[in-house]
């Protein structure tokens, strides 16, 4: 066998309080695709990081082409050709998308003929499947074209080993084909791919080889030619998964209304980010929300929780009016709210899990820290949360664990008087593991049992349907078709997505199905 | 230019000796620093050092008038740390000192007279306080409705309460100007019952203790209660506040006043304890503005904060104790460059113990622009 492009050789890293990477192992060949599966807080991220120059293994080496080097930084990395697309893109939003793609790279002339720029950039999209304006600004990209920039970047600089950290989390399931178009037209490139998912389907169809890991160690490696999914899954929770959804069917009808708005609009920019959208959300319910990414999810959810107020319209929890009354008032009146953004809007980064956990306590003069710290421990325990403990500031935790805190958080006391009667949850299951997506559903079902009412907005169509009992389509800021998940085919909701109208065709009229 | 690029990598781990070793080493350098242009001018170092060392804190009156003089720098460094760490920049507790100052001494004339001296004296500490917080008022309104900087609004403030104290004195028959006193305008005594209480036969007096009571006061109002926990939430992540419901404006209008107060408390404290009247002269001593590196050094931790106070203190102390030093008369300003060369170590410190120094290959001016905006 040849050398591989890259391999990490016996590497380790701590991190104050755990040990993230130990002795791990790992390579990866020219021309293949090697994903790495493994729990939240596996230690996926920090190896993917060590291969590209961010952090530097405390024991062990990388080796490039077989040779030992030292990255003390991403730049050296990319120089020896390793290139890192990570789940927060880093890009200047109001630079082009050829501004971007140069930034930052020292083999850059002192002037910039920006046309030579531009021509390569189209050149290497055309070659890897990666169409994208060079002059549009990255403000004006959607979330999969921003990616797309970000490995057109990488390409630039003639990377040949490629790291993609959860790149699909943040895709509709067409990026998500496209994106792998181009990491297939990069293999037969020569390049090679370590990609890092928590999707197996999607592991399973797109690489070669699949390392394991668990607990900051390699625990598996298997060609996906020898291997299920049911296996992967097994390998990486270290028992059998239920696979199967478990969508019960809501109790039918006249249950109280707990979510109600009418005709709730907000402009921004002049544009109706939310257009004139009803909503009725019944005890014992959930509703998923489906749309592409930017179609006025986030200032929908923004406006439920009271965070935003709106130019017109009404929004009432559990029977009492919340319109404008800002997000103290929503949470009173039984609102709980999982932002899209854990880290920075749910979470705050530099405070401890322990301050987290009051953020949205109700407050008294005094704050309750030590009923806080047994919550935050009762939560590590429920939901494994892996962290140094109480007192570990929330940056530090791995995208995973963050959003369980947050679930934690807000679920807690859920179906006691005091807990919440509403939830709504944006994208409850992006970059969880397949073990902690399934407790997550596990929860909304429960949550729902007990008498909540429970709303999903998602991008992941699938985890719509598995949920939710209705679905509601927001094309343009509008609800452009809703009906109960039964009685919806995936192509309806797909077209409805991508704005064909399409409501003669349904079997219950918006207005039925909202009254 | 130089062959290669100087840049600073954030670092990405904080080990708590590193925080507490920072600022050590940062007042070490400025020493070697200063002690190297003692040198030069012809001074030997370390007998400057030692007689500084000995003027200001072993000696009993060097140590009570250090700690006098650390009183007010509690009260400003505490007016600036409350807010910095929220990035809310007040620098006016100079201005709002002399507010505190100005209101202060107008209660002890007009009400502490034959009260009992502890109510005499809390009527002034009150009267400062309230004067302070006025004073960061409007710059606290516009910085929350209309998003103006702090940092220039408490600035202009500062020199506005300048001129209206010098003004009150200096330049009209006022309240606070001893009219008796005909051959050079100064400010009216205030009644003994506004005086704090020395102890003993120095200069030091009661107070240190309320300073020190207040700094433990801001860490317990920070540590234990929802106010404290909010101005952390909106400091360091303001969408997160407006997630929770946290109101921001009001916080931040809360933190400014609270921070003005405290700028008010160390005017009020050095009438009643110092200067015993509005006394222009002996209140311009940019006692606001050293708050401002007392807090930095400290890393606007309260407790930290009285220490650097003292600290400093003492080396505005040893300014006057040099000049009579036998043989080697070390010029005033001596003291005031290494209180200079202090702050500027501070700063360097915060910026060396956060991120890391590399020099890298030069490369483009595209390069530069990736770093400016990374
Ligand atoms: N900079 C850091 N400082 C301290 N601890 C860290 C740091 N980065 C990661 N960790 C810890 O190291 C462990 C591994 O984290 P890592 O981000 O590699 O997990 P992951 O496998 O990528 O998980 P996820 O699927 O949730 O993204 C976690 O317990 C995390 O809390
Ligand atoms: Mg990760």
């Amino acid at each position: 066998m040849t050398t591989p492009a890259i391999a990490a050789v016996a590497a380790t890293k701590r991190f104050p309080g755990v040990l993230a990477n130990d002795a791990v192992d790992f390579t990866v060949f020219a021309g293949e695709v090697h994903t790495i599966l493994g729990e939240n807080g596996a230690g996926k991220s920090t190896l993917a990081a060590m291969l590209c120059g961010l952090y530097q293994p405390d024991e062990g080496h990388v080796e490039r082409n077989g040779e030992p080097t030292l990255l003390r930084s991403p730049r050296d990395g990319l120089a020896q050709g390793i290139g890192m697309v990570h789940q927060h893109f880093r890009l200047v939003d109001r630079f082009t998308v050829a501004e971007n793609v140069i930034l930052g790279d020292p083999d850059q002339p002192r002037l910039i003929d920006q046309s030579v720029v531009e021509t390569r950039v189209a050149e290497i999209g055309e070659r890897f499947g990666l169409p994208i304006d060079p002059r549009a600004r990255i403000a004006d990209l959607t979330v999969g074209q921003r990616q797309r920039v970000e490995i057109v970047k990488m390409l630039y600089r003639d990377a040949e080993v490629l790291l993609l950290d959860e790149p699909t989390a943040v895709l509709t399931p067409k990026e998500v084909e496209a994106l792998f178009i181009t990491v297939n037209a990069m293999t037969a490139a020569g390049k090679a791919i370590v990609f890092i998912s928590h999707k197996l389907g999607e592991v399973m169809s797109i690489s070669d080889r699949v390392t394991v890991m668990r607990a900051g160690r390699v625990t598996g490696e298997v060609a996906t030619a020898d291997t299920d999914q049911r296996h992967l899954a097994e390998l990486m929770v270290g028992r059998p998964v239920e696979s199967e959804t478990r969508r019960a069917t809501a109790k039918s009808g006249q249950a109280d209304v707990l979510l109600e708005c009418r005709g709730l609009t907000l402009s921004i920019d002049g544009q109706n980010a939310v257009d004139d959208v009803d909503i009725t959300l019944r005890r014992g319910e959930i509703l998923g929300i489906a749309g592409v990414a930017g179609n006025g999810q986030r200032p929908l959810a923004r406006l439920l929780a009271g965070i935003d107020g709106c130019d017109a319209g009404s929004v009432a929890v559990n029977g009492s009016s919340v319109t404008n009354h800002g997000p103290l008032a929503a949470r009173n009146a039984g609102l709980a709210f999982v932002p899209e953004d854990r880290l920075g809007t749910g979470l705050v980064p530099g405070l401890s899990l322990t301050d987290n956990m009051l953020l949205t306590r109700p407050r008294k003069f005094l704050v309750d820290r030590k009923g806080a710290r047994r919550e935050v421990g009762q939560a590590i325990t429920d939901y494994e949360i892996k962290t140094p403990g109480t007192e570990a500031h929330a940056r530090l935790l791995s995208g995973g664990n963050s959003q369980k805190v947050l679930l934690a958080r807000e679920l807690a006391s859920l179906g006691t008087e005091d807990g919440p009667q509403v939830i709504i949850v944006s994208s409850p299951t992006r970059g969880l593991d397949i073990g902690a997506a399934e407790f997550v559903r596990g929860l909304l079902h429960e949550a729902r049992e007990r008498g909540a009412a429970v709303l999903i907005i998602s991008e992941d169509l699938d985890e719509v349907r598995s949920l939710a009992d209705r679905v509601a389509v927001l094309y343009r800021g509008q609800i452009a078709l809703q009906g109960r998940t039964d009685d919806l085919t995936i192509e309806q909701i797909g077209l409805a997505m991508a704005g064909v109208s399409a409501d003669d065709d349904v079997g219950a009229s918006p207005a039925e199905v909202a009254g | 230019m130089l062959p290669f690029n100087v840049r600073l990598e954030r670092r990405m781990d904080f080990p708590w000796w590193r925080n507490a070793l920072t600022p050590f080493l940062s007042v070490l350098a400025a020493l070697i620093v200063g002690g190297a242009f003692l040198a030069i001018e012809g001074f030997n170092p370390i007998t400057v050092y030692r007689a500084l060392f000995d003027a200001s804190f072993t000696s009993k009156f060097g140590i009570t008038d250090t700690l006098t003089l650390a009183t007010p720098l509690i009260l400003t460094g505490l007016a600036a740390a409350i807010v910095f760490r929220m990035n809310l920049f007040n620098i006016g507790a100079e201005g709002q000192l002399y507010l505190g100052a100005i209101f202060g001494s107008w209660a002890g004339l007009t009400i502490s007279e034959g009260l009992p001296t502890i109510l005499g004296v809390t009527v002034v500490l009150i009267a400062g306080a309230i004067g302070g917080a006025l004073w960061a008022l409007p710059p606290a309104l516009a910085k929350a409705y209309l998003g103006t900087s702090e940092i220039i609004t408490t600035l202009m403030f500062t020199f506005i309460g300048l001129f209206l104290m010098k003004y009150l004195i200096f330049g009209s028959n006022s309240a606070w100007r001893d009219t008796e006193v005909a051959n050079f305008p100064q400010g009216r005594k205030i009644p003994p019952e506004a005086r704090f209480e020395a102890f003993g036969n120095t200069r030091l007096h009661w107070g240190l203790i309320v300073a020190i009571g207040i700094a433990i006061g801001i860490w317990a109002l920070i540590r234990f209660t929802s106010l404290g926990f909010d101005m952390n939430v909106v400091g360091s992540s303001p969408n997160a506040a407006a997630y929770a419901g946290i109101p921001v404006r009001r916080t931040v209008i809360i933190a400014l006043l609270i921070s003005g107060a405290l700028g008010g408390l160390a005017g009020a404290t050095e009438v009643a304890g110092r200067a015993f009247a509005l006394d222009p002269n002996g209140l311009e001593l940019g006692i606001g503005f050293t708050g401002i590196v007392v807090a930095a050094l400290a890393r606007y931790n309260p407790f930290a904060i009285i220490f650097v106070a003292t600290f400093l203190g003492g080396i505005r102390n040893a300014g006057l104790a040099l000049q009579s030093l036998p043989g080697e008369r070390v010029p005033v300003e001596v003291s005031l460059m290494l209180q200079g060369a202090i702050l500027l170590f501070a700063i360097g410190g915060e910026v060396f113990g956060n991120n890391r120094l590399r020099l890298t290959r030069r490369v483009t001016t595209a390069d530069a622009i990736a770093e400016a905006t990374a």
